[in-house]
């Protein structure tokens, strides 16, 4: 199977992710995934790009970009998003702040979990700051079969 | 209508969705009934719960909540997915209904939402029972 690659751009509304998310299901459905993994896939998606529109923008007409890379061993998902006004520099997700939302986390809290849930499910996860001030979230999920 | 804007490539595919104002579309309130047995309110999802969604449900519960109603079941036997934050949104009402006397109680858990409760914990905080009858009996 060649790389291929699917670029999307979707309004930072929590709207359009549900719709993104469907999208990706059916390709995880495509590529043969179980029907577990392509639930965790689906709840992967929704948590990085519940995160970008919450706290990796400012306003619903900023963008949250996704990348999906497909090739014969894995299925990558990258989502970008532009940073916010409140956001300290380098992305809302910086080491510390990432250690802060770690270290406070139980299970009952009402938030801090989206990112808890991404490393667990993820077969790579990767986050980094980007050029626009914001934050690049990059999971790879290993082909079945 | 949304405007949609598709370039294909070979092996690429770019979709761009452009924001016009606000978005006219059904809401998951609507995929949310609230129904009573007795003193207890039992509230059926039939939508999956996103953060879209999980703010519908939470509009819900706060609702509930105001009008002093202490005991809730939610059925989930109906939900194919369900996020974190729709998670937050029971434990943290549940919460409240607790400290005041009262409790919300799920029932109906597919195997991947057992997942994602087990995996942030929830599952230590709210009581799951396998069907609506099982929660109903356990106030």
């Amino acid at each position: 199977m060649e790389k291929a690659h699917i670029s999307l751009k979707i309004p930072s509304d929590v709207f359009y992710v549900d719709l993104v998310r469907a999208f990706v299901g059916k390709l995880a459905e495509r590529l043969k995934f179980s029907r577990k993994r392509g639930a965790d896939i689906q709840l992967v998606l929704d948590e990085i790009c519940t995160n970008a529109v919450k706290h990796g923008s400012s306003a619903v007409t900023d963008s949250i970009g996704l990348c999906i890379t497909v090739d014969k061993d894995t299925l990558e998902i990258l989502v970008q998003d532009t940073g916010s006004g409140d956001a300290p520099a380098g992305g809302w997700i910086t080491p510390e702040r990432l250690r802060e939302i770690e270290a406070n986390r139980s299970p009952g809290s009402e938030s801090g979990h989206g990112i808890f849930i991404v490393k667990a499910i993820a077969d790579v996860h990767e986050m980094q700051c980007n050029a626009a001030g914001g934050t690049d979230v990059r999971v790879i999920f290993y082909r079945e079969g | 209508m949304l405007p949609f804007l598709e370039v294909f490539y070979p092996q690429s595919l770019i979709v761009l969705i452009f924001y016009r104002g606000k978005v006219n579309s059904m809401s998951s309130t609507e995929l949310m009934t609230l129904r009573e047995n007795g003193d207890i309110n039992i509230i059926e999802i039939k939508t999956d719960l996103s953060s879209y969604a999980a703010s519908d449900l939470r509009r819900m519960l706060e609702s509930l909540l105001s009008q002093n109603i202490g005991k809730v079941v939610v059925n989930l036997s109906a939900v194919n997915h369900i996020n974190s934050t729709a998670v937050g949104a029971l434990v943290g009402v549940a919460k409240r209904l607790r400290q005041e006397g009262g409790d919300l109680k799920i029932c109906g858990l597919a195997e991947n939402l057992t997942r994602t409760f087990n995996l942030i914990g929830a599952s230590s905080v709210v009581e799951i029972y396998e069907s609506e009858k099982s929660a109903l009996a356990a106030f």
